[in-house]
């Protein structure tokens, strides 16, 4: 009976925590959505939260602008966080290996920045006059501060999105530069007597031999993005906002009566959240992305 | 091409780290820094001087942010360990489900939670308490410790253990001489991303702790929203340097701990799996 029950009650503490907690905090959020709150006397359900937020622009606006803000970070991500790769990749088969791994060490500094010390880095860099700014103002490209396009709490969520760019390229590129490093020294021989130069080296193998596990690396700065809330928050305007941040406000809002609206929110995004998940891990397993091959 | 990606290189960082920390390093120690001026007017550490001596508080926060930190990850853990130990080792029915459970929080964004659970917490007295966000903040980071251990063990032979049981030793000696060395390094890389994703915690920190627990996040927050900028940067590159520190002290005190193992053992290699995360090339 021991033996039978064992490995269900090694299990039973890590799993009970995140049911109670996790699953419960959802749970509650769901009820409370459908307006369901025995503490103040609501034992009614109802789909007005869900009725109303089908029926709300704000609701379609925040969903479209985080559509948005999480394709943009994702592939301006990718792009940088795959030159990344590739040329430590190149920086490595030319030699010195001691100095691909110290750029690679240092390439991971971003990673270990809270978001929020992000996001105030892009405001010191891209607001009306930061420091972008001052640096054109001297080198006579712009007269006024106003010159400036406004790129920090700007309605397309420029800030939002040069934040992550730049926060998530190197997570794309240490993704990425473990299936790149697998490539053996003999194919690049192969190519060159084949007579590849460097440029059809990258593209006849570097890049679809990175293709899968690159494209998941992007997939996962999406999702991410997709319910991020602190960025959003400091640079983002009131209207429209992401999801998250939209939620928040109303859940905060004062009124008793937003809060099933913001909960019923919080669900759609992380239904959302799941599906988009569930690809990712669907094509994952398929492209045996996170073990590679032999 | 050497050269070429040794330029993109050079020109990414200084695009991706160097101008980014000079920016905040400058602003923090700039006194009216005036708009077409490239450098500020003049020079001060007036804004460091309000963040480490002043009645900021900010010891206090770090002291406080620590301690969540801390206790979250010893919790992780202490729950991580059997778990992963029956995910790797028993034949489970339903494995797929216990997957899913834990590993939710990553796809789901925890504030989703915290704020259905807030009313609740409410009513049970959590909320304002130092208990309460160490709960808000155990879904979050005991995803990524799982993960860490799941790797450590599906490395770890069980034949190593019965060797261990065919020389007489109990289970606790077991585990803390067999088992507990060779899942350190996945112990230490997942106590690496549970105290870096709960220190950086601001949403639900502030919603559960209803701005009484005040940590560095939510400390800092209202400066980096409008307030001086001095100051803002100087509590940023703070912010930034607890969680490089904390990273650094992590593996400071594993390599160490190895370093000793490898002067008392003839089979010094120890258990070096590094499985920083599974994705870190060797």
């Amino acid at each position: 009976m021991w033996q039978k029950s064992k490995p269900y009650l090694l299990l039973l503490p890590a799993t009970g925590t995140i049911v109670l907690l996790f699953f419960g905090g959802l749970f509650d959020g769901l009820l409370k959505s459908m307006g369901y709150f025995p503490a103040i006397g609501e034992v009614g359900f109802s789909f007005d939260a869900y009725t109303d937020l089908w029926n709300s622009s704000s609701f379609w606006s925040s969903l479209g602008l985080t559509f948005r803000v999480a394709f943009l970070s994702s592939i301006i991500s990718g792009l940088l966080g795959g030159v990344l790769a590739i040329s430590l990749f190149m920086l490595h088969n030319s030699g010195k290996n001691k100095g691909a791994g110290l750029w690679h060490r240092v390439f991971q500094l971003p990673l270990t920045i809270p978001h929020l010390v992000g996001a105030y880095v892009i405001v010191l860099l891209f607001m009306q006059s930061g420091l972008f700014s001052k640096l054109f103002a001297s080198m006579g490209l712009i007269d006024t501060i106003s010159d400036f396009p406004v790129l920090v709490n700007d309605p397309f969520g420029w800030g939002i999105i040069l934040t992550y760019a730049w926060k998530e390229a190197p997570f794309v590129s240490l993704m990425v530069y473990p299936v790149l490093m697998r490539i053996h020294g003999s194919w690049r021989d192969a190519s060159r007597v084949f007579g590849a130069n460097n440029r059809q080296f990258i593209r006849e193998i570097a890049l679809p031999v990175m293709m899968p596990s690159w494209t998941i690396a992007v997939f996962i700065v999406f999702v991410f993005t997709f319910s991020a809330f602190e960025v959003p928050f400091l640079l983002g305007v009131t209207y429209p906002n992401m999801l998250s941040v939209h939620s928040y406000q109303l859940y905060t809002s004062g009124t008793l009566a937003d809060r099933p609206e913001a909960l019923a929110i919080n669900l759609v995004l992380s239904g959302l959240t799941v599906i988009l998940g569930l690809i990712v891990y669907y094509f994952s397993k398929r492209w045996n992305v996170l073990k590679g091959w032999q | 091409m050497k050269k070429i990606s040794f330029w993109i290189l050079l020109l990414l960082s200084l695009l991706l780290i160097g101008i980014p920390f000079f920016a905040l390093i400058l602003t923090s120690v700039s006194v009216g820094w005036q708009w077409p001026n490239l450098l500020p007017d003049s020079l001060s550490f007036r804004s460091w001087d309000y963040v480490l001596r002043g009645s900021s508080g900010t010891w206090r926060a770090i002291g406080i942010s620590l301690l969540i930190a801390f206790i979250v990850t010893i919790v992780n853990i202490v729950l991580a360990v059997p778990a992963a130990n029956a995910l790797v080792r028993y034949r489970i029915k339903g494995k797929w489900l216990a997957e899913a459970i834990l590993f939710a929080p990553i796809i789901i964004p925890p504030f989703v939670s915290v704020m259905g659970i807030h009313l609740t917490f409410l009513r049970l007295g959590l909320t304002e308490t130092v208990l309460g966000v160490v709960l808000a903040h155990l879904s979050p980071t005991l995803p990524y410790m799982v993960r860490a251990l799941i790797t450590s063990y599906s490395t770890l032979s069980v034949d190593w253990e019965d060797q261990a049981r065919m020389l007489g030793a109990g289970p606790f000696q077991r585990f803390y001489a067999v088992v507990l060395p060779h899942l350190l390094p996945g112990i230490a890389a997942g106590a690496s991303l549970s105290i870096l994703i709960s220190l950086s915690q601001y949403l639900i920190t502030f919603i559960i702790g209803s701005g009484q627990v005040v940590t560095l996040p939510v400390l800092l927050f209202p400066f980096i929203s409008g307030g001086d900028p001095a100051v803002a940067s100087a509590y940023s590159i703070l912010f930034a340097g607890m969680a490089i520190l904390a990273l650094l002290g992590m593996d400071l005190s594993l390599k160490s701990y190895y370093r000793r193992k490898k002067s008392v053992s003839v089979n010094g290699r120890g258990a070096g799996n590094d499985e920083g995360t599974s994705f870190r090339p060797n």
